[in-house]
């Protein structure tokens, strides 16, 4: 019918041809090559977490900033040899404020902070401190994270698996963490090793916990399926497909981590189980500033302005990674 | 309803005759149900079909009628509760020995429905393509699985420099022919094709759907297209099975099917597609299938061969009917 009408209507080609707008255009073929060509800039996901991380000028700053006490705490104490009880035995000594030290030594870098309640250097046992407190926060977490992300992958992606450790996180994470902490301490004793060994036996669990859970999200994704119709190995499976989705997941858990076990560590040796106490670490120059902290400040703030400091940065580049880490922020 | 008719695991031997002609896929009396207890569902119940070589066979139902439940167990994903699966004389349902199974993996391949969920967004598409090829070693060396990749893509119409891209750059059209890609390059025998189209633009799926017939025509590929879209399906498919509610309710050759839908159910559907006429679409007239006019209470329903290869599911008074309505033009 409607054909038919069209037919009706007289149609001049050479007439239609002769007019301006069809000189204006003219016919191009198809070039099936050049309309699947992709025009934008080639994509990595390393370099634009690198380009979005250090687009926010507070992470150059901060990042100076912790490479200088990362610098200090590592390479000072080389210089700065820190011995608690070196004096002892001279009660003149203890608790000077840096003024009267300056007036009794003279100027020098040793006693710029003034000395603690054994006329121990503050300055110098501030470093080994820091050492001892972030050498502990770095392997707890490397141990905890490693063990936990493994174990936590394992966890969300095996169904039999799941049972039992569901059974074994609810009895374990059901146990006030102090409580076992300061039983396994008092069992193989204090000092550096069963201090990570304390902090590590469980400390792992809560990171699998975490990961297991977010395993599970992307488990059955459409992707993942795919892969199993092309027969790829749980191994490939979880390094390929599940690993690289939990970057920004993994880099958050790090960035809450390390300044966890930091506070932990000081939390700890302030109500007395952990280091020995000739062992420098922040929680142990806190605990021995606090008992003057108002008579000599001094001995107090100082290591606590330092763990203030170490845990506000790490955490603060930690997320900002994490932030840079997340595929969504990579668009322009 | 009646009782349904029980099967033992006896009557499905772990391998059937096998020649030549036969078909490559039987589906025998599967079951497929999801849960347990008070929460079990059944998804599909008493399927029974044929694929032969060569033939492409379209799945058609609406949404939650078990089409993909049955694609995914052919590959091998969902259990069957009852009943077998036999690909070339040999059960592929329930346990089956590993080099077996892998041999399988690689025979036959699946297409997934979402090319934005179905491709790896952290991986190249060079790992999307090669990861079949890797996964069996289908390559003598690294030059070998390069050249492999690099035909794969420019067979479906990409090009070898999309290789070191990310799935997100691409458009969904694009995604699904490397979705095709992966499959095809690990020379499958038979591909189970999950609703590929179902997600494109309408602009792009006449270019996806001729692919898949290019690959069919080239290789001798059997394909099992799931689809709910019976257009499509008549443009694609050989034959046709027609699925309601995990119950194959009608299976017949495209063109029969399409001259004398019998079964209810079917002809609702057929009086759904729409027609590019808007006055004859405006004057169609729908018909609603209302499930209530089948009475089971008292003879049993079964998919009953009436002739012209047309099978159709209803009680023995009902196929009696059909067939009437088949012979009566």
């Amino acid at each position: 019918m409607a054909t038919e009408q069209l037919k009706k209507i007289p149609f001049d080609l050479a007439k239609f041809k002769e007019t301006s707008e069809d000189k204006l255009f003219e016919f191009v073929d198809i070039d099936t090559v050049t309309s699947e060509r992709i025009t934008a800039p080639r994509y990595s996901y390393w370099r634009s977490v690198l380009r979005i991380f250090f687009k926010k000028k507070i992470n150059w700053v901060v990042l100076v900033l912790l490479a200088l006490l990362f610098i200090l705490t590592f390479i000072g104490p080389f210089f700065w040899p820190y011995s608690k009880f070196e004096n002892v035995t001279d009660a003149s000594l203890q608790n000077l404020s840096p003024t009267q030290c300056f007036d009794r030594f003279g100027f020098s870098l040793k006693w710029c902070l003034g000395t603690g309640q054994y006329g121990n250097s503050i300055f110098y046992g501030l470093w080994s401190s820091a050492r001892t407190s972030l050498l502990l926060a770095i392997i707890c977490a490397a141990i905890n994270m490693v063990l936990g992300i493994l174990m936590g992958a394992v966890w969300g992606y095996s169904k039999s698996f799941d049972a039992v450790m569901t059974v074994i996180y609810n009895i374990i994470a059901n146990v006030p963490y102090v409580l076992l902490i300061s039983v396994l301490v008092y069992v193989i004793g204090a000092g550096f090793g069963p201090f990570v060994l304390a902090l590590t036996v469980t400390g792992w669990l809560g990171i699998a916990y975490f990961f297991r859970t977010q395993v599970l999200i992307i488990r059955d994704r459409e992707y993942n399926l795919a892969s199993r119709c092309l027969g790829t190995p749980i191994v490939r499976v979880v390094s390929k497909n599940i690993l690289p989705y939990m970057i920004s997941v993994i880099v958050t858990l790090l960035a809450t981590e390390v300044p966890s076990y930091i506070s932990m560590e000081v939390f700890l040796s302030y109500i007395g189980i952990g280091l020995k106490s000739d062992v420098p670490a922040l929680g142990q120059m806190i605990n021995d500033g606090q008992i003057g902290w108002t008579t000599y400040p001094w001995a107090f703030w100082a290591p606590v302005s330092i763990a203030a400091a170490l845990t506000i940065m790490l955490y603060l580049l930690g997320q900002n990674l994490a932030d840079a880490s997340d595929p969504r922020s990579h668009m322009q | 309803m009646a009782e349904e008719k029980k099967y033992n695991p006896a009557d499905f031997p772990a391998e059937i005759p096998y020649q030549e002609g036969d078909p490559v896929l039987s589906i025998r009396h599967v079951d497929i149900t999801f849960g347990s207890g008070r929460k079990q569902f059944k998804a599909v119940s008493d399927a029974n079909f044929d694929i032969h070589k060569g033939e492409t066979v379209s799945l058609v139902g609406e949404s939650g009628s078990g089409k993909t439940t049955i694609g995914r167990a052919i590959v091998r994903i969902n259990p069957c509760s009852a009943g077998a699966i036999y690909y070339k004389g040999r059960k592929i349902s329930g346990k089956m020995p590993r080099k077996e199974a892998r041999e399988l993996v690689r025979k036959i391949q699946m297409i997934f429905q979402d090319p934005a969920a179905s491709l790896n967004e952290r991986a190249t598409i060079e790992y999307i393509i090669s990861e079949g090829l890797i996964n069996f070693k289908l390559y003598k060396d690294d030059k070998e699985r390069v050249e492999k990749v690099e035909k794969a893509i420019t067979d479906v119409g990409l090009l070898p420099e999309h290789l070191t891209r990310y799935p997100h750059e691409f458009s969904g059209g694009q995604r699904q022919r490397v979705g095709i890609a992966r499959s095809v390059v690990m020379e499958p025998e038979f591909i189970v094709a999950d609703e590929p189209i179902s997600a494109l633009d309408v602009s792009i799926r006449a270019q996806v759907l001729n692919l898949l017939k290019k690959f069919q025509r080239e290789r001798g590929l059997t394909y099992l297209f799931i689809a709910h879209d019976l257009s499509i399906v008549r443009f694609i498919s050989d034959r046709i099975v027609v699925i309601h509610l995990g119950k194959i309710v009608e299976v017949a050759e495209t063109e029969e099917l399409f001259a004398h839908p019998l079964h209810p159910y079917t002809k609702s559907l057929m009086s759904a597609i729409p027609i590019p006429d808007p006055i004859l679409e405006k004057e169609k007239e729908l018909f609603v299938y209302d499930p209530s006019v089948h009475d089971y209470s008292v003879e049993e329903p079964s998919l009953v061969d009436i002739g012209h290869g047309h099978f159709v599911y209803g009680s023995p008074s009902e196929i009696e009917k059909y067939k009437a309505a088949r012979e009566g033009k």
